[in-house]
């Protein structure tokens, strides 16, 4: 518990308005956009400047206290909870676009600016901001460097980390220092190479230099159906071996395209697999790939493939895509969404794997897939009022993370461990490999306050979770609940 | 230490032998100035640290010595050239992982029978290692397409100087599962752990190419019409500003389809046009440009590289020019320049100049002989840096001249 002295030290850092201790207030900070693991901070400041966060982060610091950088709370592996006793630095008072320089197309933001809000700030000049997680229309610039944000267009674009050029940081010791520089290749270690996507527990940034892209002056978008998903994976190898690079290459299964269109009706075909692919550039290149695109498509057996027609239609397929982890509410109560990435080519195999686990459990499961990178977001439908499925989807989304793994891949793609996937860190990382990041971690936060708990499995925590779930004893006695 | 004190006795020396399971012959060389081990798996490499570190034996990795003119008292040299094998193209995924000791184009013409490649230009790529580009963080003009290292390496297999034998990233592109210490090690000039082997997403070959350059004896014309192709919808692989007899010349190399090569070429004519300026076909040879920097430099000169905004890039190149040197710098503002005979006045000059408008200085080549060594730009994070080098490198045994201020 944080004491009367350090609220009154934390009150003279941010204002008496800057500060929030109410329980009831405190509750919209207690999770992120993962609902299963929540805590309640002991309170939230709200700083204006890099100066008052850098005071927050000295009181923190001199007192031992655990702090968490928030932005719009979006994220989907519970990185944005506080610890027990922890203070939640939120940025939405960090709000504004400080600089555009377009003839170096670069423009520097506070953390709490919106991630869409760059791309509208310089659209009417012919620029965009490349990253396009699907909460972009919410999640902010700050949120994305925890995580190293990527989005459907990184296939083409890359990730946060690709266009972050410099960061003013607060490093958890209270040092402000300067990551990156304005200019290519800082001299010496690229620190902020290693900042981005550390998940809030290497600092916080508190001024950021991006950079801007010029828009294309052709995009396409292609719906194409197919009656197997195996077909569609064929045409995104296909695609790539051709030597062409989509700005993005989408699949979605039966059911994500039934729950997208119960939710946004973005008129896809009912088809068993939707590809989805965008095209952009200078105007002769695309149409001449988007030809050969359509091609192949047909080629591998699509049954229908079809051109949004008007920036408006373009718009709405991307919307039905974006929205297909809110839409999975429809297909079931509860839901799980898995992050696993596998090479390229071990889709067919990752799919009849995740068929036959689904199935010999009896749980549903919702492919919708990054396919140009690989990226899978499998979601497990549930039904956590039946006694013992949450507790069976929980160990199904984590066997298939498991699988990723024994292909080659990845457990995280673009959510980030945060809390709900530190276990499976040790399932991919061999316990010499997480020593060497905690060397990184020891050089930065000596005393572990920047968001502990977080990314790097904790042998007693993962020790116990194996075997099947025993309820905790408040649960049982109906005190508390887990969701 | 002087080299005649010699820190490896017989016994120090038949031990490290024991150590490494190496015929001293073959792989052992023992020199003046130490030893010279020839790293011929990852287990040996991790032996041979540990050793070290345990006798405080001052250890430099050497890939083909392509980067750097002089040393400090190294007394470990180890050589990475016999780990040379490209270990998996898996070109369906568009990845390869190579040994770091692999020569630069030797990796390229296997990947090249596939139609791929790693998407970057470093320099003297014949001998270059893969692991040398990666320590120096080299990148030549293609960047301006694809990005530089942090964006192509996936993954590193690195050996810290307690044995400690890791794995950094994986083997798919997309993947932010624990911290990225691939970008950490890339451009640490082998201060922090020696790379072993490393990943590297690939690129699909381009097909039709094709280069104009645009020549001028006005910069700042060319300095505009750079930042407009720069913003322009063209299909651009590379653009760099060069300095030449008559003046610059702004070399732009296009990529694209071949029946949409002759579209993009007419309107890049027009943008030239607007200028009063006409473009030409290139000569063979302007890609190699930065090359010919340290050729202009010589033994005796001085070679840097200069971080620029792109909006800076025609003044600095008019401003080396006025210093007696030559230059080269790609469209994201990076310049290497060389000059044949310069003072340190001018050099700490020209740094100056560089750092007030945001960028910086690092010198690349310089003559050992010089009186008082230059210098380039330092850091404002150094302390922060050397914490993390002491995390990784406690005994400061890796490269210990730094490349940095004690790095």
């Amino acid at each position: 518990m944080l004491t009367e002295a350090i609220m009154a030290e934390l009150r003279e850092a941010v204002g008496a308005d800057g500060l929030i201790r109410d329980q009831s207030q405190l509750q919209t900070y207690d999770c992120d956009g993962l609902l299963a693991f929540r805590s309640m901070p002991d309170a939230v400041v709200l700083p204006r400047s890099t100066e008052q966060t850098q005071c927050v982060i000295s009181i923190c610091a001199r007192h031992k206290i655990p702090f968490v950088g928030r932005g719009a709370g979006t994220g989907l592996s519970g990185g944005a909870t506080a610890s027990e006793g922890g203070v939640v630095i939120a940025f939405s008072r960090m709000n504004q676009i400080l600089k555009v320089d377009l003839p170096n197309q670069r423009v520097t933001v506070q953390p709490g600016v919106i991630n869409a809000h760059v791309s509208q700030k310089v659209a009417p000049m012919g620029y965009f901001y490349a990253p396009d997680p699907s909460s972009q229309s919410v999640c902010t610039i700050g949120g994305n460097i925890a995580e190293n944000a990527g989005g459907a267009h990184c296939l083409k674009y890359g990730f946060t980390t690709t266009h972050v050029l410099a960061m003013t940081v607060v490093l958890p010791t209270g040092e402000v220092v300067h990551l990156g520089s304005e200019t290519l290749d800082a001299v010496g270690y690229d620190v902020a190479g290693v900042f981005i996507g550390s998940e809030g527990t290497l600092g916080v940034a508190t001024e950021i230099t991006l950079r801007i892209m010029r828009k294309p002056q052709t995009v396409q978008v292609l719906l194409a159906a197919f009656d197997t998903i195996e077909a569609a994976g064929q045409t995104v190898s296909d695609i790539i071996a051709e030597g062409i690079l989509p700005a993005a290459m989408e699949i979605m299964d039966k059911l994500s395209i039934q729950a997208a269109e119960a939710s946004v009706h973005p008129n896809y075909p009912d088809c068993e697999a939707l590809l989805l692919i965008e095209v952009d550039g200078p105007t002769a290149e695309v149409e001449f790939h988007m030809a050969r695109v359509r091609e192949m498509c047909r080629g591998n057996g699509a049954w229908e493939d079809r051109l949004a027609q008007s920036d408006t239609e373009r718009m709405l397929v991307w919307k039905g895509r974006k929205a297909a982890f809110a839409a999975a509410g429809r297909l079931a109560p509860n839901y799980i969404v898995q992050d696993g990435v596998i090479p390229r080519t071990k889709l067919p195999e990752i799919l009849e794997r995740i068929g036959a686990m689904s199935a010999a459990v009896g749980l549903r499961v919702s492919n919708v897939f990054h396919a140009g990178d690989g990226n899978l977001h499998p979601i497990v439908l549930y039904d956590a009022k039946i006694p013992g499925q949450e507790e069976v989807a929980v160990d199904l989304s984590t066997r298939i993370l498991e699988v990723c793994v024994d292909l080659g891949g990845s457990i995280t793609g673009e959510h980030g461990v945060g809390k709900e996937k530190q276990c499976a860190m040790g399932y991919m990382y061999s316990e010499p490999d997480l020593d060497t990041m905690l060397r990184v971690r020891s050089a930065l936060d000596p005393d572990g306050i920047a968001n502990p708990d977080k990314i790097f499995p904790r042998p007693r925590l993962c020790g116990e979770k194996t075997g099947p779930y025993t309820p905790h004893p408040l649960e049982t006695a109906g005190i508390a609940e887990y969701f | 230490m002087t080299q005649n004190s010699h820190p490896v006795t017989d016994a120090l020396f038949t031990e490290l032998a024991t150590v490494a399971g190496l015929n001293p012959l073959a792989s052992l060389q023992r020199e003046d100035t130490g030893v010279t081990v020839f790293a011929t798996d990852i287990p040996q490499i991790s032996r041979v640290m540990r050793f070290a570190n345990e006798h405080r034996l001052p250890v430099r990795v050497q890939g083909a010595n392509t980067s750097r003119s002089e040393y400090g008292a190294d007394v470990l040299v180890l050589r990475m050239e016999r780990l040379n094998a490209l270990k998996e193209h898996v070109w369906q995924d568009m990845t390869c992982t190579v040994d770091a000791g692999m020569p630069w184009n030797s990796m390229q013409a296997q990947l090249k029978q596939h139609g791929q490649f790693v998407a970057l230009d470093p320099l003297r790529p014949d001998t270059a290692t893969v692991g040398g580009v990666l320590a120096t963080n080299d990148s030549g003009a293609l960047r301006v397409k694809y990005g530089a290292l942090r964006d192509l390496v996936i993954g590193v297999t690195l050996v810290l100087t307690d044995g400690t034998i890791a794995k950094s990233g994986g083997k798919v592109v997309k993947n932010v599962a624990g911290y990225d210490l691939n970008k950490l090690l890339i451009g640490s000039f082998g201060s922090l752990a020696v790379i072993a082997e490393v990943t590297f997403r690939l690129h699909s070959l381009p097909r039709s190419v094709e280069t104009v350059s645009i020549v001028s004896a006005n910069p700042t014309s060319l300095g505009k019409l750079l930042l407009e192709v720069s913003g322009s919808q063209l299909s651009l692989q590379s653009m760099q500003l060069r300095a030449v007899s008559t003046g610059f010349s702004l070399d732009i190399c296009l990529s694209t389809l071949p029946e949409v090569l002759q579209l993009q070429k007419a309107e890049l004519a027009r943008m030239a046009a607007a200028h009063g300026l006409s473009a030409q076909e290139a000569a063979h040879d302007v890609w190699s440009a930065r090359e010919a920097q340290f050729t202009t430099a010589g033994e005796t000169g001085v070679a840097v590289k200069a971080a620029m905004l792109p909006s800076a890039i025609a003044r600095f190149a008019d401003f080396v020019r006025s210093l007696g040197g030559s230059s080269v710098t790609q469209a994201g503002g990076l310049m290497t320049a060389g000059f044949s005979r310069i003072t340190p006045e001018a050099i700490a000059n020209f740094r100056d100049e560089l750092e007030s408008a945001g960028g910086s200085l690092t010198i690349l080549q310089q003559s050992s002989r010089a009186a008082e060594p230059m210098r380039g730009t330092s850091s404002r994070l150094l302390p922060v840096m050397q914490r993390i080098k002491r995390q990784f490198d406690p005994n400061n045994i890796l490269d210990p001249a730094g490349f940095l201020e004690g790095l």
